[in-house]
């Protein structure tokens, strides 16, 4: 591979890193080039021991994500960090996905079951106006108190989402930690 | 050999490189790769997540020859860093070699 060819095919695989950020990527590899080739090595020489730009792009990005994760973690910024860092290798398919699906299933079932409780009086309310023969008093005090336990449920919830994407921000850092840093298998 | 493995070794030897001194980019992946099989390309994304770590600081210097150069300085925190892998890889290589010592021999008898 040329020099220009590998720079291109890293620029573009870096397309969603900002231009600032890319640039001083770009850079580190044409200064790079540029001294192997002072050096009296070629362009495909130098290319070929770097190792493939998808690869070296796959890096960056895993990193750059969990950075910004880290400032802010807005849901879709988890979702950009946990592709970015199944994205380094097969290995992370298992020991990243697996527990991500897991989790998020079970915070998801958290607060749909907090919801669903809370709005249950109102279902109480539709079975009366459906059925009115079925009216009693335990199923009306029954419902009110599931939804009370509902609000604490979201409220539980609430910070136990926080606790979780924390925890699992750190679980990806130390992901990233193991797998990463290019040793040739 | 195992790629997990050696990862983590990766990070040792580039922050054991700047304990003595500044070294640029292109400086410690040659290093490197005379003595270990590395693609070369990683090491770039790996200084610049030990950069953002706060374990080096980064400046530019001219050079006679070709474009300036990007030199990598570790700071105190990379320092302390860096010890305490040494010390961990220490116990765990000590811990290995003994083990293959033991193990090895006794395969001939």
């Amino acid at each position: 591979m040329t020099r220009d060819k590998f720079i291109n095919k890293l620029d573009r695989a870096l397309i969603s890193v900002p231009y600032e950020e890319r640039k001083d990527i770009i850079q580190d590899f044409e200064e790079h080039f540029a001294m192997g080739e002072n050096e009296g090595k070629s362009e495909e020489e130098i290319a070929e021991s770097l190792g493939a730009p998808n690869q070296i792009a796959k890096e960056v990005l895993a990193s750059y994500y969990l950075g910004k994760v880290e400032k802010s973690s807005s849901t879709g910024n988890v979702m950009r960090a946990v592709w970015a860092v199944i994205g380094l290798g097969f290995f992370n398919l298992v020991i990243v996905l697996a527990p991500f699906v897991a989790i998020a299933g079970f915070v998801l079932s958290g607060w749909i079951a907090g919801g669903a409780f809370i709005v249950s009086p109102l279902l109480f309310i539709i079975n009366i106006l459906l059925f009115p023969d079925s009216f009693n008093l335990i199923d009306m005090f029954a419902s009110i108190a599931l939804s009370g336990a509902g609000i604490l449920l979201i409220i539980g919830m609430y910070y136990l989402t926080k606790l979780i994407r924390t925890v699992f921000i750190r679980y990806l850092n130390y992901n990233v930690r193991l797998v990463k840093g290019g040793m040739k298998a | 050999m195992n790629v997990q493995f050696k990862k983590g070794a990766l990070e040792l030897c580039v922050l054991a490189l700047l304990d003595k001194k500044d070294r640029y980019g292109y400086e410690l992946v040659q290093n490197i790769s005379s003595k270990i099989a590395i693609s070369e390309g990683s090491v770039y994304p790996l200084l610049r997540r030990l950069t953002k770590e706060e374990y080096f600081t980064t400046y530019l210097q001219e050079s006679q020859e070709g474009p300036s150069r990007k030199y990598y300085q570790l700071t105190e925190k990379g320092r302390s860093h860096l010890y305490e892998l040494r010390d961990e890889w220490q116990q765990f290589t000590k811990g290995v070699n003994e083990i293959i010592k033991e193990g090895v021999g006794y395969d001939k008898g």
